[in-house]
């Protein structure tokens, strides 16, 4: 009955979550921006106005990478804001603004993993910044994407929080099935962050947010262990 | 930090009931990640105090403070009720030796009694998980969490001269008082006296000067270190202390007058005997007054928000928050701007931005409605991404499927420093996993039901020159690695070459990209009008599968589907896949149906005896069909 060679293969969960994630926010205007996922110190911490004694510079955290070219200064990349930020860098330089840009990628953090912590995930992390960008365009932006990946009934808002990249910053919950979840950290981007990209935080402003894909993944198909992605098991691939 | 709401409600008594205060935290302030009701009454709040504020939210006044002013509701002040007797002169000698102490205060008080404490200071503290140690030790550190200042005490008699705040000597040694022996490094910020090292300044005290049960005359300590030097004393030396967490956070030196007032009014009331000695305020860098300007117009501009002057001055009103309001005239219409005295406590506060974030915290998020914004951006066509696409899109439709497999391994070309897996080492390959892969698929091909385990996976790899993307791709066989590139170059004819930097990437990799979205669609629609279940993760079970075939001849005219339900009827409950038709002939006038079947239990391991039952019940059912007949 079934010919082998018409067999078509299926994607990891992940492959079709970027592609739902990137094809929503392409509708918004936003462009796909990629990156490495080795990264010098500057673009994954001090760009983003983390102070030198900030803690999650301590080695807990981070995978500093030994005896590289720069001693110390290489790290596998533990946010794919980095990856924006080289994106409105580059824009800046070009004259292309306003500007949108969302990136999906690999991350890694180093803790013990358990079921909801991977030393390796997914991260999407996006950016607008123009004249007049707004923390209500971020939740407009966060509202349609999320109804575009959990379903229409889904609702969002926003709670206080801390990032040294943002100001003001939040905290972005969705609620899904009844229940408020947390899905990433967002705000407005810190002048800071504007001035060490070349931008003049007199001229422009914009919002930034990044949040696992991993877990939006485990909420959207009831993933149990955040540890299944990356065990190559085609079990997984059931979507 | 562990906030007490019967303590909060010494201060602020029309706080609003534990579960709105839930709420408020939530919306408002911070996270809170637990609230404990107790058998007293009491509800106890883990609060998750931001960076940002943990100089001055990490206390009880510093939390009630802040809720006042965000209710609106009235702050009992303590200070007026602290009774300290009027006290004599003191010849306490303090030095402070270096520029990482902007101020330090110390105070003899003699004839104390060291002993147990009253009942609201072991239950105050035990609320919050504090142990009570003796009444001196007690009120110290009731002062750091009521009002977020560590202080210390020291035994006077086992002090050998004045005060002096240093850095170490190279060498020099310390026993803390939980009895660790450290020896020091130059770096290492210390309390000393003429002799010895007393304490880890703003870390931990030490065993030579330490408070005991026969302790008659004390020195008591409130003073400000700085934050980075705090950190990287107690870093190097592993040590995790209340007061460092506070320390670190940068707390303002002007704290230190509340806190000498509280804790001296703790102790008189603990003693009553107690001779009070002068403050002894050595302050080299006091804490310079802050301005910040900021105007309605822009804190609008950056919430998307329309935040109203007047509505500005009502909050700094109920935030205490002083200012001038400046007019200006830039360019013909009037804009007004404050000029706000930052209060010494608030040095989070530096900012316009900051301002912004105060109003949008203070008036609730929820405020904010969203919006679509509209950019005259012209988005370009990522050329990898693109790539990764096409690639997928060319290997999936070729029978392969797609796995992701871990960066680390245990052999390679790049090392991490540190890492908290045995793994230490960057994947210089795509194959070492894929065939693991590969490995594990082949024993679940029937479980999958795919007739051949053809893999593949799209990921960077690590050399000592870089990083790399690359696609590896095979089965049990062979395995076919190679960059991204070359793969693309070599399997795409020159035209789809080019739509790699075309402007719309859709138009060349539609197939599955566009299919994965029409079916989830169709799915949600589906789900809409039927009671079907949304598409849902199926765990699979963790022991072992056993697969049967099972052929039957009938005659021609008898369709598969009625071969299948009888096998579906009389399988039993332990099929996790099948009956599945995967062979199919006629001889004759017969036909050959063979199916399979996949037995699984989730809770044990299948016995071949049980499995087979099944099978002979499926025959034996089927064999009651005169001409039918198992193979």
């Amino acid at each position: 009955m079934t010919d082998e060679n018409k067999q078509k293969g299926t994607m990891h969960p992940f492959s079709r979550l970027t592609n739902q994630a990137y094809q929503a926010f392409s509708d918004m205007g936003f462009e796909i921006a990629i990156g490495p996922e080795l990264e010098n110190d500057w673009y994954n911490f001090y760009v983003l106005n983390f102070s030198k004694d900030h803690p999650a510079l301590d080695m807990q955290d981070t995978f500093w990478i030994k005896n590289g070219k720069h001693p110390g200064s290489a790290v596998l990349r533990t946010h794919t804001t980095t990856v924006t930020a080289r994106a409105i860098e580059q824009a800046g330089k070009a004259g292309r603004m306003p500007c949108a840009f969302i990136s999906i990628g690999k991350v890694f953090r180093n803790e013990a993993t358990d079921i909801t912590h991977e030393m390796q995930f997914f991260q999407i992390d996006g950016v607008m910044v123009g004249e007049d960008i707004s923390l209500a365009d971020l939740k407009g932006v966060l509202t349609l994407f999320y109804k575009k990946m959990l379903g229409e009934n889904v609702e969002i808002e926003f709670r206080p929080s801390f990032f040294p990249f943002t100001e003001p910053s939040i905290e972005v919950f969705a609620k899904f099935k009844g229940k408020w979840l947390e899905m990433m950290g967002a705000g407005m981007l810190h002048p800071n962050v504007l001035r060490n990209i070349g931008l003049d935080p007199a001229k422009v402003q914009g919002f930034a947010f990044g949040g696992g894909l991993d877990r939006i993944a485990m909420i959207k198909w009831g993933i149990p262990d955040v540890r299944l992605f990356y065990q190559g098991d085609l079990r997984l691939n059931q979507f | 930090m562990k906030i007490s709401y019967n303590w909060l409600k010494q201060y602020i008594p029309k706080a609003p009931d534990a579960n709105k205060l839930v709420d408020i935290f939530n919306y408002h302030l911070c996270e809170v990640e637990t609230a404990e009701k107790k058998l007293d009454g009491d509800v106890i709040f883990d609060l998750k105090i931001l960076p940002n504020r943990a100089h001055d939210l990490l206390s009880h006044q510093g939390v009630a403070r802040e809720l006042a002013s965000l209710l609106n509701i009235k702050y009992v002040d303590p200070t007026p009720k602290y009774k300290i007797p009027e006290s004599k002169s003191t010849n306490l000698l303090i030095e402070i030796k270096i520029d990482k102490c902007p101020r330090y205060m110390g105070r003899i008080i003699r004839s104390v009694k060291v002993g147990s404490s009253p009942d609201w200071v072991v239950k105050h503290l035990e609320s919050i998980g504090q142990r009570s140690i003796n009444n001196i030790v007690d009120a110290a550190n009731i002062v750091m969490f009521d009002c977020g200042q560590p202080t210390h005490a020291f035994d006077l008699d086992k002090i050998k001269g004045g005060i002096m705040v240093r850095d170490a000597q190279a060498g020099e040694e310390i026993v803390t008082l939980d009895n660790k022996e450290i020896k020091l490094k130059n770096f290492h910020l210390v309390i000393a006296d003429s002799k010895n090292v007393l304490a880890l300044a703003g870390i931990k005290g030490g065993k030579i000067a330490e408070v005991d049960e026969n302790t008659k005359n004390i020195i008591i300590e409130v003073a400000n270190f700085d934050p980075m030097s705090v950190r990287k004393t107690a870093q190097a030396l592993n040590i995790f202390t209340d007061a460092r967490k506070r320390f670190e956070n940068n707390l303002s030196p002007e704290l230190g007058s509340y806190a000498m007032r509280e804790l001296s009014a703790l102790i008189f009331e603990m003693c009553p005997g107690a001779i009070f000695e002068d403050i002894v305020d050595t302050y080299p860098k006091k804490q310079k007054e802050k301005k910040l300007s900021f105007s309605a117009n822009r804190i609008s501009d950056i919430l998307g928000l329309d935040v109203s002057v007047t509505t500005i001055k009502d909050i700094l009103k109920r935030y205490n928050f002083t200012y001038d309001l400046v007019v200006g005239v830039p360019l013909g219409t009037p804009t007004t701007k404050f000029l706000m005295t930052v209060p010494p406590m608030r040095l989070d506060l530096e900012i316009e931005e900051d301002m912004a974030e105060e109003m949008a915290r203070i008036l609730g998020y929820d405020k904010i409605k969203g919006n679509i914004p509209k950019i005259s951006f012209k988005p370009k066509q990522n050329e990898t991404y693109a790539k990764i696409c096409w690639a997928k899109n060319r290997l999936l439709s070729d029978g392969y499927f797609e796995v992701m497999t871990y960066t680390f391994c245990d052999k390679g070309e790049v090392e991490v420093q540190n890492s908290a897996s045995d793994k230490k080492f960057l994947r210089t390959n795509l194959t070492d996993g894929l065939k693991e892969s590969s490995k594990l698929n082949q024993l679940n091909a029937l479980f999958l039901g795919i007739n051949q385990v053809k893999i593949f996976e799209i990921g960077t790899i690590f050399k000592k020159t870089g990083e790399e993307m690359h696609i590896a791709y095979g089965d049990k066989k062979e395995i076919k690695e190679t960059t991204l590139e070359e793969f693309v170059l070599e399997n795409s004819s020159s035209k789809e070459h080019g739509y790699f930097s075309a402007e719309k990437f859709l138009v060349l990799a539609p197939s599955r990209f566009q299919v994965s979205f029409k079916e989830d669609f169709l799915l949600q629609k589906k789900n809409k009008n039927s009671s079907l279940k949304p598409l849902l993760f199926q765990m699979w079970s963790l022991f072992p599968f056993i697969a049967r075939d099972i052929a039957v001849w009938v005659p021609e005219n008898v369709k598969s589907s009625e071969v299948k339900n009888i096998i579906k009827k009389n399988m039993g409950d332990m099929v996790i896949r099948g009956p599945e038709l995967f062979d199919e002939f006629k001889k004759g006038n017969q036909i050959s149906y063979a199916f399979r079947l996949v037995f699984q239990s989730y809770d044990r391991t299948l016995t071949d005896i049980e499995v087979n039952e099944n099978m002979i019940k499926i025959t034996n059912k089927i064999k009651e069909n005169n001409d039918w007949q198992v193979r």
